[in-house]
């Protein structure tokens, strides 16, 4: 009893320090790490710059319409055949810069410098020179959260722009993805472009991702192929952001 | 403000020896909390030199293993657990909230170890040391989150192989930069410590 009691009068203060701590700490993971978003925002504001017209020159935003317009023509082939479409890129879009990456090597994610005041909600595509960028998966007032495609834990349904062929794309953290195809056997090659499909529930129909650089039609359960991402996301400064699709 | 030396102390009033007390104590808690403030600004920044290969220093877990060092196991786990939280909410998607790994688990084991390892006096407390420990919990905390994706490969949605290719390279780096950046947090922390928030008799 007496050394509970010692123990107490010695660690009394450090235990209420770590219970309000606790406390604290609640509280922020409830918040989910709003005012952390902001402060770290608010702080980074001299290294921000509007985004500039220079941008659109850049050499991946050739490509990206290059990848576009070959998928709208396969698109329009196809579009006789369909009678509408599920949902389209919405017209209203904000262009916001890159503050910085993920706080945990686990995680591929950026934070960008437009949170829910510029309009942006949880859902909200993110786009950059050359394609398909994330989602919005948290806002705060004056910055949000991108989880990219690049992460393992976002999966994206995707088509072979030239076949039509489907499948779903998973991250692999290292600036490729790798494509699991619904098909047995399915038509893809080297170098075919990839774009998001009408199947996809959270992004648009016929976004470009990225170009196959590898296929492994004999992998178990399913055919795989691995993509390179079209938008070079490590090296991007800005993103495009497009209200969460209807 | 200057810390005056014990014996000078002695010769104060009580009350002014109260009050220096309190301010000590108030400055060294206010220190602390700034230090994870500002860890916790850190965390996304990628800055050249400080960063290999897109894995920046930890510093959240280091400021954990600099605050659990000399304290009781108690104490450290309750601010394991409470960092973790914190760790969590600068990481995880809303949407995605119970299906993912929490850091919680790793933070509240690496705070109890470190503590114990104090106390057990296997390690004395200096540059190479905080290094070493730093490296050790940073591998143990990675690790940790690796075993719960991994709970969470049987569900089919992620690779149990991708995961621990990535479990090698993360913990490595992760590992290696904590612990070459973790004296810079530690050693103006342990220069602030107060005697009533310390341990010392």
């Amino acid at each position: 009893m007496e050394a509970v009691r010692r123990w107490w009068d010695r660690y009394a203060g450090q235990l209420l320090i770590a219970l309000v701590a606790l406390i604290l700490a609640i509280a922020f993971r409830y918040s989910n790490g709003s005012l952390w978003l902001e402060v770290y925002q608010f702080l980074s504001r001299p290294w921000q710059s509007p985004a500039s017209q220079q941008l659109l020159l850049e050499e991946a935003k050739v490509r990206e319409l290059r990848y576009r317009i070959q998928e709208l023509e396969m698109q329009n082939s196809q579009l006789r055949q369909m009678l509408s479409l599920p949902f389209t890129l919405s017209t209203q879009s904000t262009w916001a810069q890159i503050i910085g990456r993920s706080a945990d090597a686990w995680w591929q994610q950026v934070i960008i410098s437009k949170g829910s005041r510029d309009g942006i909600t949880a859902g909200a595509i993110a786009t950059g020179a050359g394609g398909l960028v994330g989602r919005i998966s948290d806002t705060s007032p004056h910055s949000s959260r991108v989880l990219l495609i690049s992460d393992p834990s976002s999966s994206v349904g995707v088509v072979v722009s030239r076949s039509r062929a489907l499948g779903i794309l998973r991250g692999q953290a290292q600036g490729v993805g790798v494509l699991e195809f619904l098909d047995r056997d399915p038509d893809a090659k080297v170098g075919d472009i990839i774009a998001t499909s009408s199947f996809s529930s959270l992004y648009p129909e016929g976004l470009p991702v990225g170009r196959i650089r590898s296929i492994n039609l004999n992998h178990q359960p399913a055919p795989e192929a691995v993509v390179e991402f079209s938008a070079p996301i490590p090296a991007l400064e800005f993103v495009k952001v497009y209200a969460r699709p209807q | 403000m200057p810390v005056p030396n014990s014996k000078s102390i002695n010769l104060l009033p009580k009350s002014v020896r109260k009050l220096l007390n309190w301010l000590q104590f108030w400055r060294g808690l206010g220190m602390l909390f700034l230090a994870l403030c500002v860890c916790m600004l850190l965390m996304p920044l990628r800055l050249t030199g400080l960063a290999i290969g897109d894995i920046a220093p930890n510093w959240l877990l280091i400021w954990l293993v600099s605050f659990s060092l000399n304290r009781p196991v108690v104490v450290a786990t309750i601010m394991g657990m409470a960092i973790g939280l914190v760790h969590d909410a600068l990481t995880i998607p809303q949407e995605l909230t119970a299906s993912v790994p929490s850091h919680v688990w790793g933070m509240v084991l690496i705070s109890g170890l470190t503590a114990l390892l104090q106390k057990q006096r296997y390690l004395r407390e200096d540059f190479i040391s905080v290094a070493l420990i730093v490296f050790g919990m940073t591998v143990i905390a990675e690790t940790a989150i690796a075993i719960q994706w991994s709970f969470l490969s049987f569900t089919g949605k992620y690779d149990l192989g991708q995961i621990w290719t990535q479990q090698q390279r993360i913990a490595l780096v992760s590992a290696l930069v904590s612990g070459l950046w973790a004296p810079v947090l530690h050693f103006p922390l342990t220069r602030l410590r107060i005697p009533q928030l310390d341990n010392r008799p």
